[in-house]
């Protein structure tokens, strides 16, 4: 059955109607959840709020356990999903930028725009520097291709680079998940309230 | 106890509560039974698309194609070797069935890019191929419509039309004997030369004069 677009159960012309939707519940979700703060998204870095371990760990397990049935019982077909491509050296100098630019400003992409929605001037500002970045990248494209494009992995999935079946994964994973999320408590007791 | 107090004590272990479903959930998806998943296209399709004479493409549409060379097309010749050296279509390449999903092969097969065109000397064998190829979900496969016979009938010994048939059957005779010498098959019909007794003094023809092009403006920043 699923997914609905590509199978044409959806016609195509509604995607960007779906995403918009889509985007205003998230940026609903995102301010309601207070993560406009960036008080509040930098504290999993200094250990007094680890809201921002908890929601995107928990939205990973429900989302992958949530496909994983869907697929069993044939709504949707898993192999038809799109699996971002690995480039490995874009990957891990994208990673090293986003998450210096995470930890000095405070909002990821998504969160600063919820910032700039309640009028933040902090996440103006971050947002500002953030087109400034997309700016300066798409200027030094050329000189940046040779990295952006480096070994390119294809599009393999964890499950694919362990070997193991995607089940045993899926309970590894929600393990892992309440693991950290008991451990960030443990040292959210153990830290100095901060009061934001 | 009030319910107050039980509902204020359930609450305290909300979280373990989520954990442990979180943690039921992706278990159950470890023990269930595992369902055998077909790879290709999904049977409901395939009997949709075995039915459906979209992928057969007739002698007069592929000569048509190979006539102005269309770079899209790969013909596939799917009889055996012997019957490929002896005749076969110009510029096809040989994959007999039995080659059909080599690894040599399937890449000329599993892609996006080009049309592949099935043919035997019937139907037959290219649509057993197409039909393996369509199960396993490879896009542009297509049938030449009635296979090499067809071919010969139509391109290389194309009957007359009647003489109170449509211009349409004239036209496409013309094309098949035209088609037919392109291969290098037929003879031109010398046309009997026009009467020029009666014929009326040709019109003068007039050729518009080109119209000067303007120059585009050189240099400049």
């Amino acid at each position: 059955m699923g997914p609905l677009i590509p199978n044409g159960l959806i016609p195509i012309e509604w995607n960007f109607v779906i995403s918009i939707l889509i985007g205003f519940a998230f940026g609903y979700i995102l301010e309601a959840s207070g993560f406009s703060s960036s008080r509040k998204l930098v504290g999993v870095f200094y250990g007094y709020d680890f809201a921002v371990l908890k929601v995107f760990f928990t939205a990973a397990a429900v989302a992958v356990i949530g496909l994983y049935y869907m697929d069993y019982l044939n709504w949707l077909d898993i192999s038809q999903l799109y699996i971002q491509p690995t480039y490995l050296w874009a990957a891990i100098a994208g990673g090293f930028i986003m998450g210096t630019g995470f930890l000095a400003g405070g909002y990821c992409p998504g969160t600063s725009l919820a910032g700039v929605a309640i009028g933040k001037i902090d996440a103006i500002a971050f947002t500002v520097g953030l087109m400034i970045g997309i700016f300066a990248f798409s200027e030094l494209y050329e000189v940046l291709e040779p990295l952006f494009t480096a070994s390119n992995l294809g599009n393999p999935t964890l499950a694919d680079s362990f070997g193991i079946s995607p089940y045993m994964l899926i309970l590894g994973f929600s393990l892992c998940a309440i693991i950290a999320f008991y451990v960030s408590d443990k040292v959210r007791a153990k830290v100095k309230k901060v009061i934001y | 106890m009030s319910t107050d107090y039980k509902f204020k004590k359930f609450l305290t272990r909300r979280y373990q509560l989520l954990a442990s479903v979180l943690v039921l959930l992706a278990v159950g998806l470890v023990l269930l039974p595992k369902r055998i998943k077909n790879d290709g296209v999904s049977p409901e399709l395939f009997v949709n698309n075995v039915l459906s004479d979209e992928r057969f493409i007739s002698s007069d549409d592929l000569a048509d194609r190979m006539i102005n060379k269309d770079p899209s097309m790969i013909l596939v010749d799917v009889r055996s070797k012997n019957e490929f050296q002896k005749f076969t279509l110009p510029g096809a390449i040989n994959v007999p069935l039995e080659n059909f999903l080599n690894e040599e092969t399937l890449p000329y097969l599993d892609q996006n890019i080009y049309d592949i065109v099935l043919f035997s000397n019937d139907n037959f064998f290219a649509n057993e191929a197409w039909l393996i190829g369509n199960r396993l979900g490879f896009n542009n496969l297509y049938v030449l419509k009635g296979g090499l016979n067809d071919w010969f009938s139509t391109i290389f010994n194309p009957t007359v039309p009647p003489e109170t048939a449509n211009k349409e059957a004239f036209d496409l005779y013309d094309f098949r004997k035209a088609a037919a010498l392109y291969f290098g098959i037929g003879v031109y019909e010398k046309e009997s030369a026009p009467d020029v007794r009666n014929a009326s003094p040709k019109p003068k023809k007039v050729t518009p004069a080109p119209k000067k092009k303007k120059a585009a403006p050189e240099g400049g920043c």
